[in-house]
């Protein structure tokens, strides 16, 4: 199983145009695989980078200083994908430049389902820190208020920059689906991403915690003022998670006309916007399968002691596994600094890993 | 005090100033509601990570997140230690500056700050991350360096100027969640509490940048784990309801200025120096109105720091004048065969609130008038400071505890002997009966307003902080600011017009051929007051 490792892989632009067909998978998260050192800084740009439909390149040139951060945001989401999925049979591995995770994204699967709502989490998470960094000159200062607005932020201030950075991850991320389309084939597949995306967006948005400060006659709370931090990434996509372990496998249906969503199983309750959906069983990832996307889980280190996913009994499909005496050098006694320093020892410890078979 | 207006006031009358009043009270909370935005607005930046270049530190320039390539920082993407940039270039944290410029832009263009925002506040957020091999101690402290500058619009790029900079100890308190296996994810975030950064009272620049260090100490910046962020979160008031809330001061104050005024009037129309209640509600009526005088207005034009803290020790002599009218008006109407009218028998209670109030002016002074001098300090990020602080917090507490139980004993002493007048009332001359009934009314009556007012604001203040609701357009925590500024308006408005002295005795209903006499009576009640109670005595032992 092959992880590619963000930082050192440095691909070209792969300017020759191929031929976009409909493709489940969200080819624009190639992004992430830019050279780190590259920056998307003039619109012409847009034009050779891979993976965008043409309506996200026209919001591209449109924007082109947030396209760093939807950069960032792809990658954030492709390692926290890797994360997650760390002890699974799937573990979010790349396996090419431009459809990065292969064919597993091809059919509307859990995992599909799961990486949707992750990539426009990460997306509509990374702008909204470029926003409230002052990288970003465009970030919108709407607010909602009654009376006299005109004055903007003089009369009434901001709003958060989480609102900017959600509607742009809505645009830009759902801009894939919009597409206007010959046949209805795939319209179901269409509906699944758009609610997925939002289910992503939704995780951030309902995983805000509230901090407030008290600042009235001597620092009461007469006075008190809130405001919404953003979640870290790292929970944002725990949560995510957490509804990928709950989604609901769901099937088209028309309503006078007008498809939609409906669980499959009647006696389960509907789901709700930030749940994910899905309308494929997934595979189990056990053999190699390039139709499916499946890797196998052949050479994947595993937990003995586990009985969950991540055991050698679950992980390796009954197959079995061997056993490697290894011997690692780890750093350790380490003395931190907060920022940018470290001095450590060497330990050698062996340990013994199992790779299943 | 004899013959108030509220006694001789017709049902009728009494019902249309009610009517009048509360009217005006949902004017306020309107005004609040549907005009003003909210109150305060929250401005979360991202510090930007710069690096000087060299060993050596220049702690004097400025380090500038934005801008030319030629005036802004040299910034760092990660302080990981295996960062490029960081290992390539030898970085230490020596040389590593977080720059805020405040306000952040937005729309294409930097956002300015202005005079209306009266005041910014800030805090700063930590962004610590979670490694096994290097946590975060237990409660380190901190130094930071910080330094303030300002920038006006016309200046030229880069043309930062010093307004503040002070090194200043902070106590780090984080904790941590764990799974359901009792372990720490790897890569979640400490929960840190927010450290003070700085206040300022006067906002006469556009820009403001502020440069925080964390430089290497012995003892300090020690063990708080690996920093990835910080956020500076600062709070200004809005400027719409800035100039709603002076409107509505600069409203208010004429009409309570013309009631008292009038109220005075009377009493010195009356042949009587004015009695103890009288001159507390005088005295009521002159802190409203130092409240409502809205010198406020000069701070768009002037630069006066020390607003803020004026505006607190106005708000507080109002409060204090408040609690201490309620005292003395329960007090005087307690109907036992003291003599009443004296300041003197009020000194306990009275202590109880002055003892409160300057606790907590000292508390106030030695934060926010510390403050003027160092925009950075706080009085909690000191060991004694903070214990100094609790203290005085502490007794003004109990000072609130005794406050409360003398009034609620007071309270208690009233009811009762209404009850027994009550039942003595039939077997009581014409103007006996008349002078108590009178008492127990205005008693009866304000203690059902206070109430009524006490009610309004605790329903409104549980729904003051609520997410969400959007639909609904109102801006419910300016309504509840301006409607409980109104209400106080309201109340004393109320009480200078209805317990003002009543000229209408003479040619009441009731005047006759004694009509002079009973005036005559009503008026010296601290004499009379002394027989009618003997009186009263004397049929309570029957």
């Amino acid at each position: 199983m092959t992880r590619l490792d963000m930082n050192t892989i440095s691909s070209g632009f792969c300017i020759l145009l191929q031929f976009l067909t409909f493709v489940g998978g969200i080819q624009w998260l190639s992004l992430a695989k830019m050279s780190s050192l590259s920056t998307i800084q003039i619109p012409e740009t847009c034009d050779s980078l891979v993976g965008l439909v043409k309506r996200q390149r026209k919001i591209c040139r449109k924007n082109i200083e947030i396209m760093d951060s939807v950069k960032n945001g792809a990658n954030n989401a492709i390692l926290e994908c890797q994360y997650q999925f760390r002890n699974r049979r799937w573990n979010c591995s790349m396996v090419e430049t431009r459809n990065i995770f292969g064919n597993v994204l091809k059919l509307g699967t859990r995992e599909a389902s799961f990486v949707h709502a992750l990539s426009s989490a990460g997306v509509a998470h990374a702008v909204t820190r470029a926003c409230s960094s002052g990288r970003l000159t465009q970030c919108g200062c709407d607010r909602t208020v009654s009376g006299p607005s005109d004055q903007g932020f003089e009369w009434s201030g901001c709003s958060d920059n989480i609102a900017f950075g959600i509607a742009f991850a809505k645009t830009f991320v759902d801009a894939r689906e919009k597409r206007k389309r010959k046949n209805n084939k795939n319209i179901g597949r269409q509906l699944m991403n758009i609610h997925n995306n939002q289910a992503g967006r939704k995780s951030i948005e309902n995983n805000m915690r509230i901090e407030c400060k008290c600042h009235g006659v001597s620092g009461s709370c007469e006075l008190r003022t809130c405001w919404r931090a953003m979640p870290t990434f790292r929970e944002v996509g725990s949560k995510i998670k957490e509804k990928f372990d709950g989604a609901t496998e769901v099937k088209l249906v028309y309503t006078n006309t007008l498809p939609r969503l409906v669980p499959v199983n009647p006696e389960f309750k509907a789901h709700t916007s930030s749940d994910l959906v899905y309308l494929v069983a997934s595979p189990d990832f056990c053999e190699p399968d390039p139709k499916s996307g499946s890797l196998g889980t052949k050479g994947r280190i595993c937990n003995k002691n586990s009985k969950a996913i991540d055991g050698c009994d679950l992980l390796c499909c009954g197959r079995g596994y061997e056993s490697r005496k290894k011997r690692i050098v780890e750093r350790c006694y380490c003395k931190f600094h907060w920022c940018c320093y470290v001095s450590c020892q060497e330990c050698v410890r062996e340990v013994e890993e199992h790779y299943c078979k | 005090m004899a013959g108030v207006v509220l006694e001789n006031l017709s049902w009728k009358k009494l019902i249309i100033l009610s009517l009048i009043l509360l009217m005006l009270l949902i004017t306020f909370f309107l005004i609040g509601g549907l005009q003003a935005p909210q109150p305060n607005n929250v401005n979360i930046i991202i510090g930007t990570k710069c690096y000087a270049r060299g060993r050596y530190v220049n702690r004097e320039k400025w380090h500038i997140p934005r801008g030319n390539k030629s005036i802004s920082c040299e910034k760092l993407d990660s302080l990981r230690p295996d960062d490029p940039k960081i290992i390539s270039q030898e970085i230490t944290d020596k040389q590593v500056v977080f720059a805020f410029w405040i306000p952040g832009p937005r729309d294409g263009q930097e956002l300015k700050m202005h005079p209306r925002f009266q005041y910014m506040m800030s805090v700063l957020q930590l962004d610590i991350i979670y490694q096994p091999h290097n946590p975060v101690g237990l409660n380190p402290v901190m130094l930071l360096d910080f330094r303030l500058g300002y920038r006006n619009e016309g200046d030229r790029e880069g043309d930062w100027k010093l307004l503040a900079e002070s090194a200043e100890d902070r106590k780090l308190v984080c904790t941590i969640s764990t799974n359901e296996k009792n372990e720490t994810e790897p890569g979640s975030q400490y929960d840190c509490e927010l450290l003070h950064a700085f206040e300022i009272s006067s906002l006469h620049h556009d820009y403001y940048l502020l440069n925080l260090r964390l430089p290497p100490s012995p003892e300090k910046n020690i063990n708080i784990g690996q920093i990835d962020d910080i956020s500076l979160v600062t709070i200004h008031q809005n400027g719409g309801f800035t100039i709603i809330w002076f409107s509505i001061k600069t409203f208010m104050f004429p009409c309570v200025l013309i009631v008292l005024v009038w109220f005075w009037k009377r009493i010195q129309q009356m042949c009587r120096p004015p009695n103890l209640l009288e001159r507390t509600l005088f005295a009521l009526g002159i802190t409203m109105s130092i409240l409502n005088l809205p010198i406020e207005w000069l701070t768009f034009w002037l630069n006066i720091p020390f607003m803020l803290l004026l505006n607190d020790i106005r708000q507080g002599a109002f409060y204090a004048m408040l609690l201490s009218f309620w005292i003395i008006f329960t007090g005087e109407h307690i109907m036992d065969q003291t003599e009443r009218n004296r300041l003197k028998l009020y000194w306990k209670h009275l202590t109880a609130v002055i003892v409160g109030c300057v606790c907590l002016f000292v508390f106030e002074m030695c934060e926010r008038g510390m403050q003027l001098k160092n925009p950075f300090y706080s009085i909690w990020s000191s060991e004694i400071g903070s214990k100094l602080a609790l203290a005085f917090i502490i007794l003004a507490a109990v000072a609130a505890t005794a406050y409360f139980l003398f009034l609620c004993v007071m309270i208690y002493r009233v009811f009762r002997n209404i009850s027994a007048k009550k039942s003595s009332l039939p077997s009581m001359s014409h103007m006996r009966k008349k002078y108590y009934m009178g008492l127990i009314f205005r008693f009866k009556f304000l203690m059902l307003l206070t109430l009524f007012f006490f009610f309004i604001i605790s329903q409104l203040s549980e729904g003051q902080w609520k997410w969400g609701d959007e639909n609904l357009n109102l801006e419910y925590s300016s309504a509840f600011f301006t409607g409980v500024y109104g209400l106080w308006n309201v109340y004393i408005f109320g009480l200078l017009s209805l317990y003002a002295p009543s000229h209408k005795t003479a040619s009441s209903a009731h005047a006759d051929t004694d009509s002079q006499e009973e005036e005559v009576q009503l008026t010296n009640m601290p004499s009379e007051l002394s027989t009618l109670q003997s009186f009263a005595t004397k049929a309570d032992q029957d």
